[in-house]
């Protein structure tokens, strides 16, 4: 009986460590792409449109810790076309880039290929002496970039100038700089930062920020995978409460005798509860060390392997946290503890003389 | 010296029943007992008489359905069971007819047990372990687990772990009872030793006449009472 629930609690253990594991894996593989397609920090101006090069933005944000880099960027709506077919899309400028670079949806939409000339017309419009036209300008595409994981909505990328004179804005002016941080993961800190820095005149979203939807649904699938994959954890407690029941009625005798020797109902109980609890130890140990193991030796191997076309990974990760197992563990002993103490309790209240008189 | 004469145990119109209704067997009533320091008292009755019921009662181990018990002037009705435990750990040994040693535990942890239970170190408790063992004539045996001893010898293991503690009252339900002659005269006689240099007074159940006419008080369980033999 103690056997059976302790390789109960074991699997389940190691099952849940295992599924977190997995989750974790793949998870990372996600954040990290977040974080490589997504600035780390976009600082932009509230209540107008733009900075100046003059009010110093740049080089202040540059001066604050952690910071690797800061780039500034011009941001805004255009039409594209090209050989007949067109489509808006969000244009960010930025400096460095040399032509345009569509997104592969982009492309596909548009029948576009590397080496096309595309026609962008811009949201903002010039004075003609015919009256207002829009400003419209002739770029190559040069590249196209992966499917993304990251953005929230697909965006043409083309040269910093090119997009300044294409939205009508100075040659110093910029919609908002992007920051790279030397620890993308403080990035929450970092932008607590900016504010302190620059004050209410600027906003500062941090990655997880810009991508709240995919970060909650990370955090909560991690939540709703722990409590299911639990639930077998929380069979294989119950099971642990049947053992202990067990074990308090076919020791009911020794109970007794406990009894008539002077331990007190808490101690008979401590001495059930311990009895129950050590199973329980013991199975949440073994199931954590079997979980690891299996953990490690998977993604160290590669066992599970995954199409890299489809996954940009070519085998399933997985990752162990010690926070995850610390939180299985600490919440596996508690359940085997409770489970435990409800036979421990009856175990305490036996009617000490009917037992001896063998009732 | 009036304290010293003053009973150990008193029982005031203890009366059990078992049942309800129409299936109410009454076992006894009107039972009175002082028991003192030297005392050495069997009680003998037939099977079934309510002997073991009245140890058990006396014990505080169950509920009168009348009556009392004061145990050193406490009575276990104004208590709780934590208080009850620990005045019965401290007060009474109890000696079984059958040993009820604990099967995984050594000789020597047998006897340790009570005092580990009142908080002994486990070093201390061993100890004095080994010296009530070499008292029962088990020295030797002290590392043997229950089921390699024999019954005279379990017994005696059982009576070094009701001693163990030095408490004033022995109370014994049928020690010999499931000995053959030899054991049992020798394990009746450790009793009688050792309930003498250790414990104030001795309470001996047995239905077994020849047991209780080696005590000192004998009385006799009936429905009605305890009434003195001799």
């Amino acid at each position: 009986m103690a056997l059976a629930a302790f390789l109960g609690l074991t699997l389940g253990v190691a099952a849940l460590v295992i599924s977190i594991a997995l989750l974790a894996g793949f998870q990372r593989h996600v954040r990290g792409k977040l974080v490589s397609e997504t600035p780390h920090l976009l600082v932009q101006p509230a209540g107008r449109p733009d900075f100046r090069a003059s009010e110093g933005v740049e080089p202040r944000l540059r001066a604050l810790p952690g910071v690797s880099s800061v780039s500034p960027i011009v941001r805004g709506r255009v039409w594209v076309t090209v050989r007949g077919q067109a489509m808006p899309s969000e244009a960010v400028g930025r400096a460095g880039v040399d032509g345009l670079m569509l997104d592969l949806s982009q492309a596909r939409t548009l029948a576009a290929f590397p080496g096309d000339t595309l026609t962008l017309i811009s949201s903002r419009s010039r004075l003609s002496p015919l009256g207002p036209v829009p400003i419209v300008t002739s770029e190559k595409l040069t590249d196209l970039a992966p499917p993304s994981s990251g953005r929230r909505s697909a965006e043409l990328t083309m040269p910093l100038a090119e997009a300044r004179r294409l939205f009508a804005m100075g040659e110093d002016a910029a919609n908002g700089y992007e920051v790279s941080l030397a620890d993308p993961f403080a990035a929450s800190a970092a932008a607590d930062e900016v504010r302190r820095a620059l004050g209410a005149g600027v906003v500062a979203t941090t990655w997880e920020e810009a991508n709240r939807a995919v970060v909650l649904a990370l955090k909560l699938e991690r939540l709703v995978l722990f409590a299911t994959v639990f639930l077998i954890v929380i069979v294989a407690g119950l099971n642990l409460a049947a053992t202990s029941a067990v074990l308090a009625a076919t020791r009911s005798q020794d109970a007794a005798v406990l009894s008539v020797l002077g331990a007190s109902p808490r101690t008979v109980s401590a001495v059930f509860r311990a009895a129950g609890a050590g199973v329980g130890v013991a199975g949440t140990l073994a199931g954590l060390a079997l979980g690891i193991a299996l953990a490690v030796i998977l993604d160290r191997t590669g066992a599970v392997p995954l199409p890299a076309q489809l996954y940009a990974l070519n085998h399933v990760p997985f990752r162990v946290e010690p926070l995850d197992v610390a939180a299985v563990a600490l919440l596996s002993m508690l359940w085997s503890l409770v489970t435990a103490s409800l036979p421990a309790r009856a175990a305490a209240r036996l009617p000490v003389a009917e037992v001896l008189r063998g009732g | 010296m009036a304290a010293e004469m003053e009973p150990l145990l008193i029982a005031r119109g203890l009366a059990k029943a078992f049942g309800s209704g129409t299936a109410r067997v009454e076992i006894f009533r009107n039972v009175d007992l002082d028991l003192r320091a030297g005392d050495f008292t069997a009680i003998v009755g037939p099977s079934g008489c309510g002997k073991s019921t009245l140890l058990h009662l006396l014990a505080g181990l169950d509920q009168a359905d009348g009556g009392e018990v004061f145990l050193q002037g406490q009575s276990w009705t104004a208590l709780s069971a934590e208080k009850r435990a620990l005045l019965r750990g401290e007060a009474i040994g109890f000696v079984f007819q059958l040993h009820h040693l604990l099967p995984e535990l050594t000789a020597e942890e047998n006897v340790a047990l009570p005092l580990l239970l009142a908080g002994s170190g486990e070093r201390a408790a061993r100890e004095k372990a080994r010296e009530v063992l070499a008292r029962v004539g088990l020295a030797a045996r002290a590392a043997a687990l229950p089921r390699t001893l024999s019954g005279g010898e379990r017994q005696r293991v059982a009576i070094g772990r009701a001693v163990v503690r030095r408490p004033r009252i022995l109370l014994c339900d049928e020690p010999t009872g499931s000995l053959d002659a030899a054991h049992a005269t020798e394990v009746f006689e450790l009793l009688q030793e050792v309930a003498r240099e250790r414990a104030g007074a001795a309470l001996v159940v047995t239905h077994d006449p020849a047991w209780a006419n080696r005590c000192a008080t004998i009385k006799t369980l009936t429905a009605e009472g305890l009434a003195v033999v001799s």
